[in-house]
């Protein structure tokens, strides 16, 4: 009998409450950095003094935090998009597409409309962005609700489409110095403005956090959204149309997702490079679900990335410590945050009779 | 029970962790001291930070040409008593990532130069290079720096065509080797070349190399094949294979890796390097390569910088004359016997003006002599509008701004394609 009983068993568990859940995750924390030092020992480096050059390096300086806010305004603004999709268990792996397609429309508009004054084109050039986003993720919704295809890999390959025409305008239509598959920057116009030396777009992904806050909380879409993300029996039961509910959500993700490419391409870069997204589009789903899909918890794991990657930067211009260890320090922490809510999700039980008749 | 028991496994692995990291960190650090001189800083005399900006790391040949001349420089400015200190980032091509180094390298470890060495960096150092004034930016291989209204931000581009000329001759000079030996027969005598866009600079260079190598060996021709990026190892190494298998016996790249030469060593033809030699990689392949060296630059811009003297806005009219633009040593080994003489012909030629790479009695384009081509763009097309380039019968390339802009497509080169 015992023989046959795993060693550990797994039992679900809802009942773990606050204090403790945020003990693990503090735990799982703490656990990632303690490896991280292991990892900038085996580089060389002090690790005491790699952490401690870090956060001086990207909250002691002004420049410092203008960068870690301009590193999360692209993370906060896609996981705040994909949070209503993953609320619903359809899974947008396709925001980098999105956020390409959305800057390649801010792009549009900053080329061919030159000589607009500033405000209507950027307001052009957002809404342009919103539209073309919203339609390169209605696509894979389209086919999902019609003929039920697989989201995660239509969004996924969505990515590298997008991906491709921005690489062939860049180089094609929209090329400057022939041969240098380089697109001008835009006109001073078509460029967001700053506010206390950072683009503008940090206040519009703050504003779109309350926004999301309330949509997925207190409406009626978010609530239908919630529903169908537990059961899609029980949504249709309620009449719900869902269908409907799926295209509407995804339009909406690809939408935020598109105006996230358009604050990066008129705010970030002042161009359109073919990859716009730089990864935001994936990094954000993993701050989506380290947050839990709650929109204000995004806010502070985005800094928290923003932080890590301009520390990266620092460290090897002040340690000449290769930024890649960084980014593995970075891999780690978000490992070990994701693996600790499987502890906060299941019980372990191990196999406590047996280990008394080996005594 | 289980609770003591994650106490004490977690507290075990705390003190392992600390063990080792205490036991590897001292060793390694002091490595780390004696590679990058990050810490040598005396009170008593200033050491001035010095940025650069790179595309890649020190695995790519065209990287790993700035650091010798970084190091070169550095020594120089020593001697005459100017301590400086590198920094570097790494891997960043253009965006975002390029406009935080100049902020960091400008704004945080207070460089008083930021160079920037790749051509599609130079829009976001735009962006910063404003907010630092006190700190120099110089857009290597590029031309936006020189014509902006900013006096902080300066371009930088030696006379590369002149090298890629000499490295011509002793291609040609290989060529003819391998005709009269009857490897090949004269009109067998097709140079394969990778090339990284279709972009004046890549032009030129492949032109000039060219216009050297049929300077020697009438008969040859040329092919030309474009990978879309500035350093792909293993699609510079395919494209190299592609262009043996369309009848090249001689390979040389504009293209950032090695890859090139030891496709050429593996096939059994031969190579001409760019940036840095290639004979260590390939030495029964890679006869010389021609290369920018950067240190004469790196001095004059750090040492006015220190003497708060006006920079130059734009490095023209540098080459073989001045020594920043240099051959690698000849691989002796395998090149033809004549390579030396023809070199030092074609460089003193060269360096007293009597030879001109472009001359338009030389080449043709459409069957027809060049006779007028504009140099400069003023109105921001890219399409030269202004200085006339053809006069006393060349060409003349780097003369009215430092970065290459020859762009004609001339007679017995192919371009296998033109995606890029």
């Amino acid at each position: 009998m015992h023989e046959k009983t795993p060693l550990i068993r797994l039992s679900k568990r809802e009942d773990m409450p606050k204090a403790r859940v945020w003990m693990i995750r503090l735990g799982a924390f703490i656990f990632a950095l303690l490896i991280g030092m292991l990892v900038f020992a085996v580089a060389g480096a002090d690790p005491i003094e790699a952490y401690v050059t870090i956060f001086k390096a990207a909250l002691g300086k002004t420049t410092g935090i203008r960068q870690v806010v301009r590193n999360a305004i692209p993370l906060l603004g896609t996981a705040l998009a994909l949070a209503p999709c993953f609320r619903m268990r359809y899974w947008n792996i396709g925001a980098e597409g999105q956020i390409t397609m959305g800057a390649i429309a801010a792009s549009f508009f900053a080329v061919h409309c030159r000589n607009m004054a500033s405000l209507p084109l950027l307001l052009i050039m957002g809404v342009g962005s919103m539209v073309l986003g919203g339609i390169w993720s209605l696509i894979p919704a389209l086919f999902k609700s019609r003929w039920r295809t697989n989201e995660t890999l239509f969004t996924l390959m969505m990515n590298y489409i997008a991906i491709g025409i921005a690489a062939w305008l860049i180089g094609g239509p929209w090329e400057g110095k022939p041969g240098s598959q380089i697109m001008p920057v835009f006109s001073s116009n078509a460029v967001l403005p700053k506010v206390l030396g950072i683009q503008c777009g940090w206040i519009i992904v703050l504003v779109l956090t309350v926004v999301i806050f309330v949509y997925m909380r207190y409406t009626k879409h978010g609530y239908e959204v919630q529903v169908l993300g537990e059961s899609e029996n029980t949504a249709r039961y309620a009449g719900m149309n869902v269908p409907k509910i799926i295209m509407r959500t995804a339009v909406l993700s690809g939408a935020i997702c598109g105006l996230v490419g358009f604050l990066i391409a008129s705010g970030t870069h002042g161009t359109l490079y073919s990859n716009v997204a730089g990864g935001a589009g994936f990094t954000g789903i993993t701050v989506c679900w380290l947050a839990q899909l709650n929109p204000f918890a995004m806010i502070v794991i985005a800094l928290l990335l923003g932080v890590l990657t301009k520390g990266s930067s620092t460290l090897q211009t002040s340690m000449a410590i290769p930024a890649s260890i960084t980014d593995i320090i970075t891999g780690i922490i978000l490992l070990c945050m994701l693996g600790c809510e499987f502890f906060i999700n299941y019980r372990m039980h191990f196999r406590e009779n047996h280990a008394k008749e080996a005594k | 029970m289980k609770k003591v028991f994650a106490v004490i496994l977690a507290l075990a692995m705390v003190i392992s962790l600390a063990a080792c990291g205490g036991g590897n960190t001292a060793p390694a650090n002091q490595n780390n001291t004696n590679g990058s001189n990050t810490n040598n800083t005396t009170p008593e005399k200033p050491v001035y930070n010095v940025g650069m900006v790179c595309i890649g790391d020190e695995n790519a040949a065209y990287d790993r040409n700035f650091y010798m001349a970084a190091d070169a420089a550095k020594a120089q400015l020593a001697k005459e008593g100017i301590d400086i200190n590198w920094i570097y980032t790494y891997h960043h091509p253009e965006g975002k990532e390029v406009a935080d180094d100049c902020e960091e390298l400008a704004g945080e470890k207070n460089c008083i130069a930021v160079f920037l060495n790749s051509y599609g960096q130079e829009p976001a150092m735009l962006q910063i290079a404003a907010d630092y004034p006190k700190t120099v930016f110089a857009g290597l291989t590029n031309e936006g720096s020189y014509k902006d209204k900013l006096d902080n931000t300066i371009n930088a581009f030696p006379s590369i065509y002149e090298g890629r000329y000499l490295a011509g001759v002793a291609a040609g000079c290989k060529l003819n080797e391998m005709i009269a030996d009857g490897t090949i027969t004269a009109d067998k005598a097709v140079i394969g070349y990778v090339g990284a866009y279709t972009f004046a600079e890549v032009v030129s260079g492949y032109t000039a190399f060219f216009l050297g190598a049929r300077s020697v060996c009438p008969t040859a021709t040329m092919i030309v094949k474009f990978i879309g990026s500035w350093g792909d190892p293993t699609m510079e190494a395919a494209t190299a294979k592609d262009l043996i298998d369309n009848g090249a016996v001689l390979i040389s790249q504009h293209s950032d890796s090695t890859t090139p030469a030891t496709t050429a060593q593996e096939n059994k033809v031969f190579h001409v390097g760019y940036n840095i030699s290639m004979s260590d990689v390939a030495a029964d392949a890679s006869i010389i390569s021609s290369r920018i060296d950067w240190t004469n630059f790196f001095v004059k811009v750090i040492r006015a910088q220190v003497k708060g003297e006006k920079q130059d806005q734009d490095y023209i009219g540098h080459g073989l004359k001045d020594g920043d633009v240099v051959l690698t040593e000849l691989n002796t080994k395998i090149a033809a016997k004549d390579t030396v003489e023809a070199i030092k012909k074609a460089e003193d030629a060269i360096k007293a003006g009597t030879l001109q790479v472009f001359d338009t009695s030389k080449f043709t384009v459409d069957g027809k002599v060049v006779d007028h081509a504009f140099a400069v763009d003023t109105d921001g097309d890219f399409a030269p509008d202004k200085d006339e380039a053809v006069f006393d019968g060349a060409f003349h390339e780097s003369y009215f701004q430092s970065a290459p802009y020859f762009a004609l497509r001339i007679d017995g080169i192919t371009l296998l394609n033109e995606a890029y």
